[in-house]
């Protein structure tokens, strides 16, 4: 992908409010350069005596336009770059969200939340504030600059007065460069310094048990002081060359003063400057400081800007790489089989985790997959719902590649029930009617009876309006995994996947839900992958996976039957809680 | 912006239910005044710098005055005297320079070493307070007051006190030299004031409830995006994407109205503000010029007009400053009081007066309860009239339901909680009457999860004591068989433990608290569950490091897995806070009771599985 796109996408879309937003700010500087000027006239009239009290009045007037004048203009002008600053912001995390839902596992298996979200929020800003900024004062800054030589030149002042008196100035925004990441890096050391400090606090109090135990509360406080002791280091650090910037500045306004009145005081003594120039030239001075400076600071956004851009179009650039064949076809999923071909499957980093499946589940059959961590069984999973990409011919729904079904289709016909239970953070109702969200009441209440989670949600104030998540309540893992499990029961779909779905709830519970969905389940196909044996005997057809093949298959009185992992798996089961932990 | 996440993340942390406090200025100055007794020199000399860099900033269009009225105006052709103002202009300009950089630093210097201490206090004294309270307040909130609300404070001293000083003063300065110009237009100019101030702290309050529901509609969205970035697989299972983002772009929307609600209101008042700004000056030079043209019988000199000018320009940006303190200001003031609230906090758990000394080596391992009952502050019973007496170098099993009162036991000798009714004796001393110091180095104790500091391993077995020699740990870690395991990994004893030792097994992380008991050696040791949650490999060195820390010593041990504590000289089962069987392990098998039936269970039939 082109990797100016952003800009040019944004830009095709408002060019035109940047148009108006310089010529605006061309118009609000002219306007505004000739405030000392008119103050200068004011002087040399005065001085001249020609001023009339109606004179006075004309000249408050002429300013007090120029000052509304300018405020007004360069305020539309600022207002609309700023307006379309934060269009950028919109129209850009609304594509990163749009791109985000569109990448796959294999992307966020390699990217934290937390780092993507940096992306959303961080480098989005910092483009804006370089666009924004960019355009606002630059524009501003120059047009200011240009129009003032103009302007000086326009009177009786010498070229070479304004270059003297101009050139501390110019200075300026190249301190500001210069100043710009020292300041940066030395206040991001502080902030290292602050985490750093954060980190140790929740360490200690974390291991506040162990520390007075063993009565070393001493020692701690004193690596927690060290802690504290960096960060005062680093900001008064900071602080050296932050307040050595800013009174740098004003020492640069006044250097320029100084020459001003001592070059330009001569001028006017020996009269070859008007006296009013005079004044309009120290007042044009004070009026650039501010200018040059922003200029400086833009080029500092925009430098880090740049590393923030660079990583949004990568990011924009991925391809997803699960994606919808050309032609992709539709198929019927309540009379469809589940094929699998000799499927091999790897990972990118070269784990090998399924080696030579073949299975066939006839429509309408449960089977149970059993095996043991890391056997390969979410694999399994991922890749008949296509999470992952399955190498060609391997998985079929009837005689359909499953790389060649719609998307929609293929996960409108399969209802998925996760280990983890994930919840977002609405309501109880929200999330059982994932699928549908516009579900009837009715429907989410049955779902949940089903799933055995009713009773829990009615004894909520708000049963199913409760919220879930951080401002809300906190469910158990038993109760997360219950709802998850309403969530795609609610969905009634040809094909059910069950994935250790029920591994936080306890026995007798796991024994209803296992018994409701063998009722509901009559005649539709339905996978259960589990890591006890207890809820998946009742499958017709049970396959055990071990390092990613299969090493038995048969039902769960056949497998018993065998000496083999099966009957392994079963006896340290039963045997309870000694070696295979509570479930939890 | 990554404020944002951070503010996400912190609010993730957060006890939301704390009641938010409502702000007593001058509480908090009082508190604040005696830290800054203490830099009195330094807020002297910041004082004394802010004036001389004021002084000096502002005596430069005085100076610019004389320059016109003295010089140019009267066309002396006196150079001599100009370049006399123009180096008394350099020599300003110089000091200007050189003492705003000084009062920057002098003033930071204090605050910063108030920040300092304030946290150095504000963590001693949370590590004083006894463990009730760490069960009652969630650590999150605790971390949020030590860096947070700390960092409001260091706020408070790098813009609050400097904006007050800094731009009060020259507010001040700027009437004082505008009096001395001409008393008649600076009463004039005063009008002003109170309407700059009156819009100024009208837009701040109406640009605060704007930011602020700015900063609401952002955190929403991040909550949401980093939600959906977690679920993503979810949302891709179900199909949900176009939901999704429609969803999203609710959020997105709502976020963008706020913006531009904010960048409109902030436009608003910068250029009205401008305009005023405009508008003063206008005024200025409409009765200065009359001024000047001495049309009220007065004539004023034009230098002073032209300074009259630049003052008033200079005027407005003070103003703009300190209006915008009060923001920070409020949230330092509550910052501070929650601070204070909790060093006003008393440790439950406190030493006698004249408490104990006890010399570690001297005890021999005795422990009396004698009747002891106990209950939390807030609940019910958990230990009634419990009396047990264990004999020096005994080791004692002790189990039951969750809920028995086995861990309350455990808290109660360490001191954790005082008993209610009836005493705890160590070798005849009441455990009450000896300091908590020595009491915590007489009984040891390791828990289920064992807590590991970042740093080295080496650091982790000593607790950070550096009198304590490397040898000395050497020479643990191979007394209890750790020593294989540490060689192996990546630097030895000097391996920095990463995030709290995650690298390694919990059967690793368990040797290494192992250690620190041998380092340690406390008379007295007590094993809450221990041996649980461990994988095979390292299950059986921790069996037989467990074996070696308790020779010679008082040994408590709490379990689930009857294996741990069969062999103990004594096994105790707890039910409902009293001791209902006890003998050793074939005794009770015989008696049939709890113990016999936790036996059977522990041998077969999973129904011991626990609802999630």
């Amino acid at each position: 992908m082109d990797s100016q796109r952003i800009l040019r996408d944004f830009f095709r879309k408002t060019w035109l409010a940047y148009v108006i937003s310089i010529a605006l700010h061309t118009v609000a500087n002219i306007i505004h350069v000739n405030f000392p000027k008119v103050l200068g006239s004011f002087t040399d009239e005065l001085k001249a005596g020609q001023l009339s009290m109606d004179g006075v009045a004309r000249y408050s007037l002429t300013l007090l336009a120029i000052g509304v004048g300018f405020a007004a203009i360069g305020g539309v002008a600022q207002y609309l770059v700023m307006y379309t600053g934060r269009y950028f912001e919109f129209m850009n995390r609304r594509r990163l969200y749009a791109h985000f839902t569109g990448l796959g596992e294999k992307f966020y298996s390699k990217n934290g939340v937390g780092k993507l979200l940096s992306y959303f929020m961080n480098d989005v800003t910092a483009v804006r504030e370089s666009i924004s900024m960019g355009v606002n004062q630059t524009a501003g800054a120059s047009i200011l600059l240009v129009s003032t030589i103009v302007m000086l030149l326009l009177t009786d002042v010498p070229v070479y007065l304004v270059a003297a008196c101009i050139f501390p100035l110019l200075l300026i925004p190249v301190i500001v460069v210069y100043f710009g990441p020292i300041i940066r890096a030395r206040s991001l050391k502080v902030q290292e310094a602050i985490g750093a400090m954060t980190e140790s606090a929740e360490e200690q109090f974390g291991g506040i048990r162990v520390t007075k135990k063993f009565a070393v509360e001493q020692t701690m406080r004193n690596r927690f002081g060290e802690t504290v002791e960096r960060i005062r280091e680093r900001q008064l650090r900071l602080v050296r060359v932050s307040s050595l910037f800013q009174a740098l500045i004003p020492f640069l306004g006044a250097l320029s003063l100084i020459i001003a009145i001592s070059f330009g005081g001569y001028l006017t003594i020996t009269n070859r400057i008007s006296l009013g120039s005079f004044v309009a030239l120290t007042l044009y001075i004070r009026m650039l400081m501010n200018p040059l400076q922003q200029i400086g600071n833009v080029i500092n956004v925009i430098q880090r800007a740049r590393a923030s851009f660079d990583r949004l179009n990568d990011l924009l650039g991925k391809q997803p790489d699960i994606r919808e064949a050309e032609n992709a076809v539709e198929v019927d999923f309540s009379r469809s089989g589940i094929e699998l071909r000799r499927l091999s499957f790897a990972y990118e980093d070269g784990r090998d985790v399924l080696r030579d499946i073949s299975l066939y589940v006839r429509p309408g059959a449960t089977l149970g997959i059993v095996g043991r961590t890391g056997s390969g069984k979410t694999t399994l999973m991922k890749l008949l719902l296509r999470t992952y990409d399955p190498p060609e011919g391997t998985i079929f729904y009837g005689d359909t590649d499953v790389r060649s079904l719609t998307l929609a289709n293929l996960r409108g016909g399969i209802a998925y029930v996760p280990q983890d239970g994930f919840l977002f953070s609405s309501t109880i109702r929200e999330n059982i009617a994932f699928y549908k969200r516009d579900s009837e009441l009715r429907d989410v209440e049955h779902a949940a009876k089903m799933a055995k989670v009713y009773d829990n949600i009615i004894e909520f104030p708000d049963k199913f309006e409760t919220r879930l998540g951080e401002r809300g309540v906190t469910l158990s893992g038993g109760q997360r995994q219950r709802t998850s499990l309403a969530r795609g029961m609610i969905k009634d779909a040809p094909i059910l996947i069950l994935d250790d779905s029920v591994s936080a709830v306890d026995a007798v519970t796991e024994t209803d839900i296992m018994e409701t969905i063998r009722e509901i389940r009559e005649g539709k196909t339905t996978i259960i992958i589990a890591h006890r044996i207890s809820a998946l005997k009742h499958a017709d057809e049970i396959v055990v996976l071990d390092e990613g093949e299969i090493v038995q298959r048969g039902t769960h009185e056949s497998l018993l039957a065998e000496d083999g992992l099966y009957r392994t798996l079963h006896d340290i089961q039963e045997e309870g809680t000694r070696q295979h932990g509570t479930g939890n | 912006m990554a404020q944002a996440i951070n503010n996400w993340q912190a609010d993730q942390k957060a006890d939301l239910s704390e009641p938010k406090a409502k702000p007593k200025y001058i509480s908090t100055f009082r508190a604040l005044s005696g830290y800054m007794k203490e830099h009195r020199l330094t807020f002297a000399g910041f004082i004394a710098c802010t004036l001389v860099a004021i002084a000096a900033e502002l005596l430069q269009p005085y100076l610019l005055k004389i320059a016109i009225d003295d010089n140019l105006m009267v066309g002396k052709n006196d150079y001599s005297s100009l370049m006399l103002i123009c180096g008394t202009y350099f020599a300003l300009s110089i000091s200007a320079f050189l003492f705003s950089y000084l009062q920057n630093n002098l003033l930071q210097k204090a605050g910063q070493s108030i920040v300092a201490s304030i946290r150095k206090r504000l963590f001693e004294h949370i590590t004083k307070l006894s463990m009730s309270y760490f069960d009652r307040v969630p650590s999150g909130s605790l971390i949020t007051h030590v860096s947070s609300d700390t960092e409001a404070i260091n706020q408070f001293f790098n813009q609050v006190v400097l904006s007050i000083f800094r731009d009060g003063l020259t507010l001040i300065f700027i009437l004082v030299l505008m009096f001395q110009l001409d008393a008649e237009l600076t009463l004039y100019c005063l009008i002003l004031v109170p309407i700059i101030a009156g819009i100024a702290i009208a837009f701040r309050s109406y640009m605060r409830t704007t930011y602020q529901m700015a900063r609401t509609r952002l955190s929403r969205l991040v909550a949401f995006v980093a939600e959906n970035l977690a679920g993503m697989n979810i949302i891709q299972v179900f199909h949900q994407q176009e939901e999704q983002k429609k969803q999203f772009g609710e959020r997105n929307n709502s976020y963008f109205r706020a913006n531009i609600r904010e960048i409109r209101t902030n436009v608003l008042f910068n250029r009205s503000y401008e305009v005023l700004n405009n508008l003063a000056i206008a005024f200025v030079v409409w009765i200065g010029g009359q001024a000047v043209l001495g049309v009220n019988g007065t004539t004023l000199e034009f230098g002073v007009l032209y300074a009259f000018i630049t003052y008033i320009r200079l005027f407005f940006q003070p103003i703009n400053t300190i209006t915008q303190q009060w923001n920070t200001l409020q949230s330092a003031t509550v910052a501070i009081n929650r601070i204070w609230s909790i060093f006003a906090i008393e440790p439950d758990v406190q030493d006698q007066p004249k408490a104990l000394s006890v010399d570690k080596d001297s005890i021999a391992g005795r422990i009396d309860f004698n009747d002891i009952t106990f209950a939390y502050p807030e609940g019910t019973t958990v230990i009634r009239k419990l009396d047990l007496h264990v004999r020096p170098g005994e080791m004692v099993g002790i189990v039951g339901t969750t809920g028995a009162g086995k861990s309350s036991l455990i808290s109660l000798l360490c001191r954790f909680y005082d008993v209610r009714e009836g005493s705890i004796l160590i070798d005849g001393h009441d455990i009450r009457d000896i300091s908590q110091h020595d009491l915590h180095r007489i009984v040891g104790l390791v828990q289920q999860e064992p807590y590991l500091y970042s740093g080295t391993v080496l650091d982790n077995v000593r607790m950070f004591d550096e009198s304590i020699s490397r040898e000395d740990v050497i020479r643990a870690c191979e007394f209890i068989g750790a020593d294989t395991i540490i060689e192996r990994m990546k630097d030895g004893y000097d391996t920095k433990l990463s995030e709290r030792g995650s690298g390694l097994s919990a059967g690793e992380r368990q040797l290494i608290s192992f250690a620190r008991i041998i380092v340690f050696a406390p008379r007295i040791l007590i094993l809450d569950e221990a041996t649980a949650n461990l994988d095979s490999h390292t299950e059986q060195l921790v069996q037989a490091a467990l074996e070696r820390v308790s020779v010679g010593r008082t040994t408590l041990v709490i379990a689930h897995r009857l294996s741990t504590i069969m062999g103990a000289d004594r096994i105790l089962v707890m039910s409902k806070g009293k001791i209902v069987e006890e003998g050793t392990h074939d005794e009770l098998l015989r008696l049939g009771g709890y113990y016999e039936e936790l036996y059977r269970h522990s041998q077969g039939q999973h129904d011991a599985i626990e609802a999630g």
